[in-house]
């Protein structure tokens, strides 16, 4: 296995992470949140000590963001690049890079890191708490409303001497306050690489964090992104993914709702082009009663691309007053596309609704025909009916910087929004 | 201007049309009635151009061979079609659509484009024909839409269009009296001299508020009658027995 080499300290006991992840070896397809995962691309990925970047980061680099107003961490290579980033956040709100936050012995910091080692199931977990040393660390206090969005970037320039990174991302809001954080997670050149972002959050009672992330990687690498997410009562959690491109990339949301009436509400976006495998894996656990959930995934899925939707629903025993909905909607472009959709529910309470659904479907062709009709042309019908089926994702975001990035990055934002904005209905 | 000859249409083994002939000159307006099962939304579609049919004859518009035009070449060479049951498309914005649709058929025409602030106006002055608020355009095309809306979207789209030959099938079915009043109010202000229309409709109602010229009576995939206005009276009061009768007993054993 590649990570033979374990060059890190072992201060925070990522040491024994790294034997962990020896002793895990890399998931199999009998790994039923790892099945459609191509495990040729995971065995290549190499993971070391972050590295600093050099030259090999292009100069517009920020070109490539949305493009945000407010504190912004840039993390490239798994560490933190302090001239493309601002970290001066309104009263109340700190944000900082994660590896000084080690360094000054932050109990948030220490938290990220602090998991017993038979809790790590998930070898890319066990490598990110191994090399994972730097990243960005928001923390909001009680009370606080943030208006302005805090921007959280990864990229990924793998070259001959370096192909994969682990960065980690520290969130907590504490209780009433509320935020909204928006992670792009990049890659740049041709060659293979990965990158491993995990991202800790917690909510206090009451809190509120939107939370967006943007994923578009080359089609020559890997993006492993794992989100966990500890909800206070009444605190509500509204996480937007959208995981645009990648040869492999993985979207895995692990959120406990722990306190009491709170509100998880998750939908997401994937959009495979060429051979790019896009994995969503939603675990959604209701562990206080009166809890709410939302799963609401659309995948369009062209040429020889493979999506993955695998949402569990897991209702812990006394989680009484549950109320959890999961949809996942299909498109699918190609005859050689694939989606392979999954739903899981585990129900050990009383007095529980659990609705889900799922569905695969082609282009309408009557829709199609009702297009065509009124003059417009097949393949414009076309691309407006695929739009009109990812907008409804992407119009649920509420930063229009964002939205447009989105688009742009989607490759049709000739279509449909216009500056007049008209289309956004 | 359009001129319909033997035409026949066919799903599989199974014949729709059956040799229908029909020339509508410009400006007049044609209705064209008959039972269930009888052809006229094939016809409609036909004209249209709907995939899936087998079809033999000649339909020509303004001399150009329809049959081998694309459905939105057709919209280019002047046809709108008022669909019977418009189609929901979630996710596309109704105005959007509306002025994709306008800026194709112009593209194709050889016409500029129409401009956001041009086409606003252009799509104000449709929405009073129909008496439709500015939500309405906002909203996804047909999406949520009552019956009697997704009907007002067909007749604001056609105004916007502003077809050569508007084809309206059952356009006043499941209106109550109100919405058709302002379908056909539409329709009657979008009548002109150099604008045809073919109005299929099961029921004499209609023609109350939109006059023919010419009434058709369709069974078994061809006209077997052709009259005034009148002759639609007649079959409200009659119904279609008599055609009916009549072709049972002419159709081969």
């Amino acid at each position: 296995m590649s990570a033979a080499a374990p060059a890190v300290s072992s201060t925070t006991g990522r040491g024994d992470a790294l034997d962990r992840a020896v002793a895990l070896g890399l998931p199999t397809k009998r790994d039923e949140a790892w099945r459609y995962a191509p495990q040729r691309l995971l065995a290549e990925l190499t993971f070391d000590a972050a590295v600093e970047t050099a030259g090999d980061v292009p100069a517009d680099l920020d070109a490539q963001f949305p493009s945000i107003d407010g504190p912004r961490v840039v993390v490239v290579n798994g560490v933190v690049d302090v001239s493309r980033s601002n970290t001066a956040a309104a009263d109340g709100a700190v944000v900082s890079s994660l590896a000084e936050a080690v360094a000054a012995n932050s109990d948030l910091a220490a938290a990220h890191f602090a998991l017993p080692a038979d809790a790590i199931d998930d070898v890319f977990l066990a490598y990110n708490l191994a090399f994972g040393g730097d990243g960005a660390v928001i923390d909001i206090a009680d009370g606080v409303a943030l208006e302005t969005p805090i921007h959280i970037v990864d990229v990924e320039t793998p070259d001959s001497t370096h192909n994969a990174s682990c960065t980690g991302v520290v969130i907590r809001l504490g209780v009433g306050s509320s935020a909204t954080v928006v992670e792009t997670r990049l890659g740049v050149g041709s060659g293979f690489g990965g990158s491993n972002v995990r991202t800790t959050v917690t909510l206090g009672d009451d809190a509120t964090l939107e939370h967006v992330l943007l994923q578009d990687v080359p089609d020559t690498q890997v993006h492993l992104s794992r989100i966990e997410v500890e909800q206070g009562a009444g605190s509500t959690f509204r996480a937007r993914s959208f995981n645009l491109g990648a040869a492999y990339g993985r979207v895995a949301y692990d959120v406990q709702l722990a306190g009491e009436g709170a509100f998880a509400d998750l939908s997401g976006l994937f959009f495979g082009f060429g051979d790019q495998v896009l994995d969503q894996q939603v675990d959604v656990i209701h562990a206080a009663p009166d809890c709410t959930s939302r799963q609401s995934f659309r995948g369009v899925l062209d040429d020889r691309s493979t999506g993955v939707f695998n949402g569990g629903i897991l209702v812990r025993p006394g989680a009484d007053g549950t109320d959890a909905e999961q949809s996942n909607h299909n498109l699918i472009l190609s005859h050689q596309a694939e989606i392979n959709t999954q739903p899981r529910l585990e129900i050990l309470a009383d007095e529980v609704a659990c609705k889900h659904g799922a569905t695969v479907g082609q282009l309408d062709e009557t829709a199609m025909y009702y297009m065509r009709s009124r003059g417009i042309a097949a393949d414009e019908a076309r691309r407006l009916l695929i739009n009109g089926f990812a907008d409804q994702v992407v119009d649920t975001v509420g930063i229009e910087s964002v939205r447009k990035w989105i688009i742009h990055r989607l490759g049709h934002d000739d279509l449909g929004f216009d500056d007049d904005g008209d289309a956004d209905g | 201007m359009l001129h319909v000859k033997n035409l026949t249409a066919a799903i599989g083994d199974k014949q729709i049309l059956n040799g229908l002939d029909l020339d509508v000159g410009a400006g007049e307006v044609h209705a064209i009635m008959g039972p269930n099962g009888s052809g006229k939304s094939t016809f409609a579609h036909t004209l249209a151009g709907r995939d899936g049919y087998e079809i033999g004859g000649t339909v020509t518009l303004d001399g150009a061979d329809l049959l081998e035009m694309e459905p939105e070449a057709r919209a280019a060479a002047g046809i709108f079609l008022g669909f019977q049951y418009p189609v929901e498309i979630p996710g596309v914005n109704n105005m959007y659509f509306l002025r994709t649709a306008l800026n194709s058929v112009r593209r194709t025409r050889g016409d500029t484009e129409i401009s956001a602030r041009e086409f606003l106006k252009v799509a104000k002055e449709a929405m009073e024909l129909v008496e439709m608020k500015q939500d309405f355009l906002d909203r996804a095309v047909n999406a949520g839409f009552s019956g009697g809306e997704k009907k007002r979207n067909e007749i604001l789209q056609m105004a916007v269009m502003q077809p050569r030959l508007a084809v309206l099938d059952e356009t006043d079915s499941g209106l109550d009296i109100d919405a058709l009043r302002i379908i056909a109010g539409g329709v009657n202000a979008l009548r002109g001299a150099e604008r045809s229309m073919i109005v299929i409709t099961h029921y004499q109602r209609l023609l109350d508020y939109i006059k023919p010229d010419f009434v058709h009576v369709l069974v078994g995939g061809k006209i077997v009658q052709s009259g005034d206005h009148t002759l639609a009276l007649h079959l409200e009061k009659n119904g279609y027995a008599d055609f009916v009768n009549h072709e049972l007993a002419g159709a081969p054993s």
